[in-house]
């Protein structure tokens, strides 16, 4: 099958962040230090060759962007500083543009002014929807229950519409996902019992982020432990989500604090605020190499999570301590964060979060079903006489 | 002669210096218009003949960094209107050495010239200066040997000044030569007894250039001379004081792969054959006299003078010859391949020693054995002959080479070296296993691509694809690489590593440049007057480049620069012409001899 070759594809990935590429020489240094490039999956030169060429196709059903944690040792050791470690996180933020069916991630981002106006929409748009509910049912002083401003019931079924919304685009890009990799990715047949072998992948990923910290293992300094913020952070993110989603009836009821659901709350505030903390100063001090250059879409990221820790923690504390006008307040304002936020998701870098471990699934498979062919093949050697 | 300039040249580059230039070239005689056509690669044919008719103009003069691009579409127009072809002038200022901005002057004088139709190198000779027959030649490597000898072969008396206490520099360190495998010693000893031997060398080994003063033509040079502590006339190369001395030190000769005594003799064949002392590790006089001088006493002919005195000498020369060569890059700062810390991590200069027949092994490539230092009191890793020799041995090409963080540069010679050192392993270890990891090869000399030709077809495994990481597995000293061909990532278990390492000019360049005032690149190696046209002067008059010390190189054009060096210089004693600064002669001297020129 001929390949089609874009010329124009380096000018494109310029856009996601990808502006060193073709400084690239081909050394292979960056593979050889690369803790998690084996002999089926080698990056990032293969990567960088493959955008150098500009074969979008065969990139697109690539996996090898998501077997990157950014550990940085590709780009500290690279003798043409063309930055291969930055490279696989531009290819990641392109790849998540190419599964999403809807075109947005694409325009946010290439664009920052596209997705900040969007997200200052949404957020009016949810500012305006909920002023006028909470003006038209309710009283300003009330926090929960009878007359409440925005009572939980009402804005349960709010998330509940937000939230299917946000899974219904992420399972169709994840489906996409699957057919780019698996199906147009793989040129040997897979089992379908291969799926349901590797199936504990998924979970196993998903909760340890084992590979991060495979990454982190090369790093001499101890200290630096960005692996369990990281976890932390998106741990504290999917038990918030969960509480959120399933008992926020019990979460907003009264000013006494409820132990049983409440404890995690805090435990996941914990994480989340030590994450963001973490992330933005990193950011900002641009001390380790995977921070020195931050897209636009990294900071949204980080400041809207940062934004909506905030406006919880403060709306918590209000509520609690009887100030219902300004934990009504706080709580439009942290519900205006977190409508575009949720919204956003499928276009973001928090993709990520399916994607990874979704991609390490895959990835067991195809090693699965390469080892697979490999023995079908040795048993039944072709002579020629 | 009705004379047009047109000036075909984007002022970017000039610092908006074009129009300067242009009113400048208004002002010349017979000039009758100037126009700026900036970049335009398709110029209009009709409107430039246009131009030439209504003008009336007998000649054309293109200005520009490239006007020889423009001559063809003015030529086609000069001819269209029946004038004389041949006089569409080019005033390139590429060609001529102004470059950039900074060289205003040398821009009008080349318009001014081309306006006169006058060539620029016949008006624009520098020089005038009366030469002092005699030559310095800085550093005594294979470049500065060839030159010496190429100019007191002619008659001329040459100051070859050498920092070391032997001439020979890097070369006769080698084992062999590439492409040829011919033993460099053979090509280079018998060169370097030509050079002890000959009436027109003064050689001044120990010594260093520390001022020069007066024009080219005319240099007063300071040279300190270090005492030699030794009379090298009468000392016979006994060898007894250097067994009776206690003193050890890292030899620099032999990469420091093995020890010398701080009386010693570099390597059998050095020139002066005779020992030197190491004032900075002998105990005599680093005490001031107080201890040993055991040598002293052992020496039979009594040609030891440790009292000796350093001394200054003045000496006139009209030309200097700048042969400084280069050093290896500081492995120690590159960690990843483990260097020092690995015993059996060696560059490539130590590997030259330990393959070199006249090395601490004999020739003979082993790894390191452990020996126990009693002065240290601990375990050291030295070579000595009962050394096991390596089967698995991997070179790794390009290390701090064509690297933004070290070099930028290719260092030119490394490829070929390395091919050279999986021939000599092969050919001392039969069944020995070679890697080469390499990024891209470049064999680019005369019998060089049938030179890597016939090592692969020896059996070294060449792998293209860089290895960035040694580490040891248990007692095993394992490299990882990338084979690209072979979409693979490997691991080799080896015995030894040999680091290619990159080059770097030599530790005194920059004093050097500094006291003769010659420019250097942005990589230090000195800079050349013009790469093309010029790649022996420098832009300071009188002063010439040969070998590493302009750039790396490998040594047959180390060894032609060399003789070219010579050549301009002895061109320079015999023309008459004399020499002086290509940069310092004025505007106003050159525009009054293209003036002259012109009216004869």
């Amino acid at each position: 099958m001929a390949i089609r070759v874009n010329p124009g594809f380096i000018d494109v990935l310029d856009r996601f962040g990808a502006e060193d590429v073709q400084l690239c020489y081909q050394c292979g240094d960056c593979s050889t230090v690369c803790p998690h490039a084996d002999d089926i999956f080698k990056f990032p030169r293969k990567s960088m060759r493959l955008m150098q060429m500009g074969l979008e196709k065969r990139l697109e059903t690539t996996l090898e962007p998501w077997l990157c944690y950014y550990c940085g040792q590709c780009s500290e050791q690279c003798p043409r500083e063309a930055d291969p470690g930055e490279t696989m996180m531009s290819l990641r933020r392109w790849l998540i543009s190419r599964y999403d069916f809807t075109g947005i991630a694409k325009q946010f981002f290439k664009s920052k002014a596209v997705e900040i106006s969007a997200i200052v929409i949404v957020a009016l748009l949810t500012a305006a929807f909920l002023l006028n509910y909470g003006f038209t049912n309710g009283s300003m002083n009330i926090y929960d229950g009878e007359g409440a401003f925005l009572p939980s019931s009402f804005i349960h079924t709010f998330d509940l519409i937000i939230g299917s919304i946000m899974i219904f685009i992420l399972l169709i890009n994840a489906v996409r996902m699957w057919y780019f990799i698996m199906i147009r990715g793989m040129d040997i047949p897979v089992p379908w019992w291969l799926y349901l072998k590797e199936i504990f992948e998924l979970p196993w990923h998903f909760f340890t982020q084992k590979r991060y910290a495979e990454c982190e293992s090369k790093n001499e300094n101890y200290i630096y432990m960005p692996w369990i913020l990281h976890l932390g952070l998106m741990l504290g993110y999917v038990t918030m989500l969960l509480l959120v989603m399933v008992f926020l009836e019990q979460l907003q009821a009264g000013p006494e604090i409820k132990w049983t659901v409440h404890i995690f709350g805090y435990l996941a505030t914990i994480g989340l605020l030590a994450g963001t903390v973490y992330f933005i100063r990193s950011r900002f001090k641009k001390n380790y190499i995977q921070y020195k250059k931050s897209h636009s879409t990294d900071w949204v990221f980080v400041v809207m999570l940062f934004i909506i820790v905030l406006t919880g923690i403060a709306q918590h504390i209000f509520h609690r301590t009887g100030l219902y006008e300004y934990a009504n307040i706080t709580y439009v304002i942290h519900l205006m964060a977190v409508t575009p936020w949720l919204l956003r998701m499928p276009f973001s870098k928090w993709a990520h979060m399916a994607y990874r471990p979704l991609a390490m699934y895959f990835a067991a498979i195809q090693r699965a079903a390469y080892a697979r062919q490999e023995a079908i093949i040795d048993a039944h050697p072709v002579t020629i006489k | 002669m009705r004379t047009g300039v047109f000036f075909c040249q984007s002022d970017d580059q000039w610092d908006s210096k074009i129009d300067a230039i242009a009113k400048y070239s208004a002002n010349l005689p017979e000039v009758e218009t100037v126009q700026n056509m900036g970049v335009n690669p398709r110029l209009n044919i009709e409107n430039l003949s246009e131009q030439i008719k209504s003008r009336n103009l007998e000649r054309v003069v293109i200005a520009g960094d490239m006007p020889g691009y423009y001559k063809p579409a003015f030529t086609k127009a000069m001819a269209s209107t029946g004038g004389n072809v041949d006089e569409v002038r080019l005033a390139s200022f590429q060609e001529h050495g102004a470059t950039n901005g900074n060289t205003l002057d040398r821009a009008k004088a080349i318009v001014a010239c081309a306006t006169f139709g006058v060539p620029f190198s016949l008006a624009a000779v520098p020089g005038g200066n009366p030469v002092n027959p005699s030559t310095m030649v800085i550093g005594a490597g294979i470049a500065g040997i060839q030159a010496s000898l190429e100019i007191a072969n002619a008659g001329k008396q040459v100051y070859l000044v050498e920092q070391t206490g032997t001439i020979g520099g890097h070369m006769a360190m080698f084992d062999k030569t590439f492409p040829t495998l011919d033993c460099a010693a053979c090509i280079l000893t018998p060169k370097m007894v030509d050079v002890g031997q000959h009436d027109m060398i003064d050689l001044m080994t120990k010594s260093k250039v520390i001022s020069v003063s007066g024009k080219p033509g005319a240099f007063k040079v300071k040279i300190k001379r270090k005492a030699l502590r030794v009379d090298i006339k009468a000392c016979v190369a006994c060898n007894l004081c250097s067994d009776a001395c206690p003193v050890k030190v890292e030899s620099e000769f032999d990469a420091g792969i093995s020890v010398r005594k701080a009386i010693y003799i570099p390597f059998p064949q050095a020139v002066p054959n005779a020992y030197l002392i190491d004032e900075e590790h002998c105990r005599y006089v680093l005490t001031d006299g107080e201890k040993c001088g055991v040598c002293v006493r052992k020496c039979p002919k009594d040609c030891i003078y440790l009292d000796e005195e350093d001394k200054t000498v003045d000496i006139e020369v009209g030309n200097i010859i700048l042969a400084t060569g280069y050093d290896l890059l500081d492995v120690g700062k590159i960690d990843q391949y483990g260097y020092g810390k690995y015993p059996n991590v060696v560059t490539s200069l130590e590997f030259e020693r330990l393959t070199n027949a006249s090395g601490s092994t004999d020739g003979r490539i082993v790894t390191k054995t452990k020996k126990y230092n009693r002065k240290k009191k601990e375990d050291e890793w030295v070579f000595s002959s009962e050394g096991l020799p390596p089967r698995n041995v991997a070179i790794i090409h390009c290390v701090g080479s064509r690297n933004k963080k070290y070099n930028a540069y290719c260092s030119r010679v490394c490829c070929m070296y390395s091919l050279k050192f999986a021939h000599l392993i092969k050919e001392k270890i039969p069944g020995a296993n070679v890697y080469e990891f390499y990024i891209d090869m470049r064999a680019f000399g005369k019998g060089y691509e049938e030179f890597a030709d016939r090592i692969k077809q020896e059996g070294t495994f060449v792998i293209r694809g860089h290895s960035a990481h040694v580490e040891m597995k248990g007692d095993q000293m394992v490299v990882r690489g990338e084979d690209i061909f072979n979409d693979k990532l490997v691991e080799f278990d080896v015995d030894m590593v040999v680091l290619a390492v990159g080059l770097i000019p030599s530790p005194g360049t920059e004093e050097l440049s500094r006291i003769l005032g010659v420019k250097r690149d942005v990589n230090g190696w000195f800079s050349e007057l013009d790469y093309n046209g010029n790649p022996t002067d420098t832009d300071r008059g009188g002063i010439y480049v040969a070998g590493m010390c302009q750039a790396p190189k490998d040594i047959p054009d180390t060894v032609a620069q060399a003789s070219a060096v010579a050549a301009g210089v002895l061109g320079s004693l015999t023309s008459g012409k004399g020499v002086g600064n290509m940069s310092s002669l004025p505007l106003s001297e050159i525009e009054a001899r293209a003036k002259t020129i012109h009216t004869i």
